[in-house]
């Protein structure tokens, strides 16, 4: 099972993205399972046409030691299990918590065991802000942590965040780092400065995104790029970095099937 | 308001039963906490806390280290403590305010193993689970971690669930061995009270492990899993000893239950008792073998009230397993004809007032107020 993680500042593409990625893994006949771990909730909306998934906090809250994994689980789009963690009412309570509840509870329901997933990808809100959103990066989560920047400063500086917490963590027996994905927003020096933050933490731009209206447009639709475009250049895209990664992350994984 | 507690003491926290099933086995068990309601551990629940030494600590966090994720100063003042003291091993237990930080505590002791060289886990606590899980985890982690040798010693056992918050003070649980070795079985390690972690490692080498309270179930199902050790569960009560002798020659895995102890009751029926009953509340292993004794020597009804969590597949037909001080009220307001209720004293306030209450005091519950008070449980009956 290979076990993923993906960060990047809000906003970025990485629901988008992780989405895209889990679609071509799955044509690959793979079972993936893609996990949400943001308050939205909304990581996996493309996968399941806008329909929602009932957050594992929300039937935690609801159902407390009744919790049933088929009440957390919902199948998208090419078989893709989703997940989402869910979170507080916004402005209360503690979503760092959240997010490590949701985790626990999934492993305690056996998740994995279950539906014994060949790749899970941990979708992950923004910053390593705070204890509860390195949880998926601790042990016994994700092996591989990938993040996903513009060239735009902002976007570096989270990366840069992310990418210095990992490295802090590596005593800790934490995922590594798998390299960075650049989601072109077509700045000024875009390529340059995101290697520059590669360099500077001794990995790889291992993908490329460019920055396309089909992006926009099947999201419009309620839909990954995947599903509504499967023959562009886009999609084409999404499965060479779907590919890239699997190559990345395979060796850090318990085993492999395909 | 159903699982408040209004007039009894909830039990002892699963961080005390940490610190407990840990002491005497040379290790340095470390509570990251402010040192608040976890000081109770020294001043309510642990007996043997001025007469004898133990490396217990606690790390004493503060606010700011809490709020900034501090976890290096938990880290380097362990480190400075054990290059000192040299334990045989280093136990993080946590408490609420680190659970809900979410502080890592599996990684910590994996940094403090690399730096000091010396074993390190954690027992995943949190305050909010009673002693049952926070002793049973903690014997856990020391059966995971034995590495002796499966070569059977015909008629030996292990007992295993052993500690003075059940038990009380080492002349107790002498008691137990003595019931033991008087009928033919030699107890090669007893988890973990009067014995060292040397000795304990000697467990593979039983025939069978004795699970003499609920505490113990982990740790046998572990060595089971191991070693193949096959457990038996059951107290070694005087009265108690030729039921549990043929359970263990026939490696029946709940004694009690396969003397056939019920009294004829299942769930909801409750009212159709005609019979005289006595009321035993409390941990579910040690009275299940009480009852068991006081209905076959006294041919009387008996009825296990439980209100540990802790007690799957180990209450027989017709107890009662309750959740908070209302439904123990209720359970108890519920049963007919009841003769008698066997309890700690702690218990009597929410007892009815005209059936006979009959102390048996259990410092799990109400520390160590009533510890000259303790029945030595293997020679009750």
């Amino acid at each position: 099972m290979i076990k993923i993680a993906v960060y990047g500042k809000g906003g970025i593409g990485k629901s988008t993205t992780v989405s895209n990625v889990a679609v071509a893994l799955a044509e690959k006949r793979l079972k993936v399972m893609q996990i949400g771990c943001d308050p939205k909730a909304d990581s996996t909306i493309a996968l399941r046409h806008g329909e929602a998934v009932p957050t594992v906090l929300d039937l935690f809250r609801e159902k407390k030691q009744d919790l049933r994994l088929e009440d957390m689980v919902r199948t998208g789009y090419q078989g893709v299990i989703c997940v989402e963690a869910g979170g507080p009412t916004p402005g209360l309570g503690c979503a760092g918590r959240g997010i490590i509840t949701a985790l626990e509870k999934l492993k305690e329901t056996g998740a994995y065991e279950v539906y014994q997933p060949d790749v899970v990808l941990y979708d992950v809100l923004g910053d390593v802000v705070c204890g509860g959103f390195s949880m998926p990066m601790r042990k016994g989560y994700a092996d591989k942590v990938f993040i996903i920047t513009s060239g735009e400063n902002m976007a570096i500086h989270a990366g840069a965040n992310i990418a210095m917490a990992v490295e802090n963590f590596k005593t800790r027996g934490y995922a590594s780092l798998g390299g960075i994905i650049l989601n072109r927003r077509n700045v000024a020096r875009e390529e340059e400065k995101v290697k520059e933050l590669a360099d500077d933490f001794k990995t790889q731009v291992i993908g490329t995104l460019s920055h396309s209206e089909l992006v926009a447009e099947a999201e419009e639709e309620g839909k990954t790029v995947m599903e509504c475009f499967p023959g562009s250049e886009m999609a084409e895209e999404y499965r060479k970095l779907a590919e890239v990664i699997y190559e990345l992350s395979k060796e850090s994984g318990e085993g492999w099937k395909c | 308001m159903k699982r408040s507690y209004k007039i009894i003491p909830i039990y002892t926290a699963d961080v005390s039963g940490v610190c407990s099933a840990l002491y005497e086995l040379g290790g340095m068990t470390v509570m990251h906490d402010p040192s608040g309601c976890n000081s109770t551990y020294n001043t309510h629940d642990e007996i043997r806390w001025y007469d004898q030494d133990s490396m217990i600590y606690i790390s004493g966090l503060t606010e700011i280290d809490a709020v900034m994720g501090n976890d290096e100063k938990l880290i380097r003042d362990i480190e400075i403590a054990a290059e000192e003291l040299k334990p045989k091993f280093i136990a993080l237990a946590g408490s609420p305010i680190p659970y809900m930080n979410g502080t890592d505590f599996e990684a910590i002791a994996k940094i403090l193993e690399q730096d000091l060289g010396i074993p390190a886990f954690s027992v995943p606590t949190n305050g909010m689970h009673d002693y049952v899980y926070g002793v049973g985890r903690a014997l856990a982690e020391i059966a995971k971690r034995i590495e002796g040798k499966r070569e059977v010693t015909p008629k030996s056992v292990n007992l295993l669930g052993v500690t003075p918050l059940d038990f009380g003070p080492q002349e107790h649980v002498d008691a137990l061995i003595q019931n033991v070795e008087q009928a033919g079985w030699k107890v090669l390690s007893t988890w973990a009270m009067g014995d060292t972690l040397e000795n304990l490692a000697r467990a593979p080498e039983a025939e069978v492990n004795l699970v003499v309270s609920s505490t113990g179930l982990r740790a046998a199902e572990i060595l089971q899993e191991r070693f193949g050790t096959p457990y038996v569960t059951g107290t070694p009560i005087r009265g108690f000893m030729k039921t549990l002798l043929n359970a263990i020659e026939e490696k029946k895995q709940v004694a009690y239950l396969e003397k056939g102890r019920h009294i004829g009751l299942t769930g909801n029926e409750l009212e159709k008792s005609s019979e005289n009953q006595i009321i035993l509340i409390g941990e579910p292993v040690i009275m299940e073998s009480l009852a068991a004794v006081i209905e076959t020597e006294y041919q009387i009804s008996v009825r296990v009230i439980c209100p540990l969590r802790e007690k799957k597949g180990l209450l027989a037909d017709g107890d009662i397993a309750v959740c908070g001080e209302e439904e123990l009220e209720q359970a108890l307001q519920s049963l007919k004809n009841v003769k008698g209720v066997v309890a700690d004293p702690l218990y009597r306030p929410v007892c009815p007032e005209n059936v006979a209450f009959y102390e048996l005091p259990h410092i799990a519950f109400s520390g160590r107020i009533y510890k000259k008070k303790l029945p030595v449980l293997a020679e009750l009956i």
